[in-house]
C-alpha cells in the first residue's frame, strides 16, 4: 500500500539540487517580469525554449541549471538534500504550455492572451522562488483528478 | 500588470504558507479504512491516510514523520497512497493538494485533515482523545 517515488520520468533523471531549482525559478521570475514590462513576444519565446529544454530534455539541460552549476553551486558547496527531478520537469512543462500560449498571443495581436499567460507563469515562478512552493506539484492531485474525469478508466501514469 | 501579478503571487504564497500543516476539522468523509482495503486490527484506533503525488518533496518529509509517529504509537496506522495510482481516493476525499493527510477514527469517519507537512505534536494532541477511547 505504501507507495512513493513511482511513475513518470523520475527513474531516468538524476535528483536535482533544490537550490538550483529556486535559482532557476528566480531567473524565470525576472525574465517573465521583463516580458510583462516590455510586451516582448521574442523574450517570452526564449523563455519558452528554456522551459522546453527543462521539460523535454531534463533539468540538467536547462540553461538556468547550467548557469547555477557553473557559477553558484561551487561557492555553496554540496547540497544537504536532493529532490526528485520529476516534479520539477512537470513544472517546466506547465511553464512551457503557458509560454507557448503567451507567445502566440503576442505574435498574433492577442496581447491580452500574451499578458495573462505570462502573468500566470510569473505567479507560479515567483511562488517557487520566494516561497519554495512548486505550484504544479501541489496541484498534481487536482490535475490527476481532472485527467481521470476526462479519461474514465483512470489509466494514468 | 506586473505589480498585480506579484501582489497576487505573494497573497497566494502567504495563504498556502498559513494553511501548511494546519489541522482542519469539519470534514465528513467516511470509509477511510475501506479505501486502504484493510479493516483496523483490534488495537488500532486512528488511520492517517496520506495522499501523495509521485515524489513531491514535502510528501516524503510527511511520510517520514508519520512513519515515525506510527512506529512509536501502535494505535495509529499510517498508510500512503499515490494519487497517480489512486485518483479515486483523491476524488473520494476531495483532495486537491499533496501532501494531504486525512485522519479517520476506528469507524472510518474523518476526524481532521492537514495539507502540507503536519506538526506531529499538534497531531498527537488532537488525536489524544481518540487514542484513549475504547
Amino acid at each position: 500500500m505504501s507507495t512513493s517515488g513511482t511513475s513518470g520520468t523520475s527513474k531516468t533523471d538524476p535528483p536535482v539540487d533544490p537550490r538550483g531549482v529556486r535559482f532557476a525559478a528566480a531567473l524565470t521570475t525576472v525574465v517573465l517580469a521583463l516580458v510583462l514590462l516590455s510586451g516582448s513576444g521574442w523574450l517570452l519565446a526564449a523563455q519558452g525554449v528554456v522551459f522546453a529544454l527543462g521539460a523535454f530534455a531534463g533539468m540538467r539541460f536547462s540553461p538556468y541549471s547550467v548557469l547555477f552549476r557553473s557559477l553558484v553551486a561551487r561557492r555553496l558547496g554540496p547540497p544537504s538534500e536532493r529532490e526528485d527531478a520529476a516534479p520539477v520537469r512537470f513544472s517546466q512543462l506547465v511553464g512551457f504550455v503557458f509560454a507557448v500560449a503567451g507567445t502566440v498571443g503576442f505574435f498574433t495581436g492577442l496581447t491580452v492572451l500574451g499578458i495573462i499567460a505570462t502573468a500566470f507563469a510569473l505567479v507560479a515562478a515567483f511562488l517557487n522562488a520566494a516561497f519554495g512552493f512548486c505550484l504544479g506539484c501541489e496541484m498534481y492531485a487536482l490535475i490527476v483528478r481532472l485527467r481521470q474525469s476526462v479519461n474514465k478508466q483512470g489509466a494514468t501514469a | 500588470m506586473l505589480v498585480v501579478a506579484l501582489a497576487l503571487a505573494t497573497a497566494i504564497g502567504f495563504v498556502l504558507r498559513a494553511r501548511n500543516g494546519k489541522l482542519r476539522t469539519g470534514g465528513a468523509a467516511t470509509g477511510g479504512w475501506a479505501l486502504t482495503g484493510a479493516a483496523p486490527a483490534p488495537d488500532q484506533r486512528v488511520l492517517l491516510l496520506q495522499l501523495s503525488s509521485p515524489v513531491c518533496t514535502p510528501c516524503r518529509q510527511t511520510a517520514a514523520l508519520l512513519t515515525e509517529l506510527a512506529g512509536r504509537e501502535p494505535r495509529i496506522v499510517h498508510r500512503e497512497v499515490d494519487v497517480a495510482d489512486r485518483p479515486d481516493v483523491a476524488r473520494e476525499l476531495d483532495v486537491m493538494r499533496t501532501p494531504t493527510v486525512v485522519a479517520f477514527d476506528r469507524a472510518g469517519v474523518e476526524l481532521l485533515r492537514v495539507s502540507g507537512v503536519p506538526r506531529t505534536s499538534e497531531l498527537e494532541t488532537a488525536l489524544a482523545g481518540q487514542l484513549a477511547s475504547q
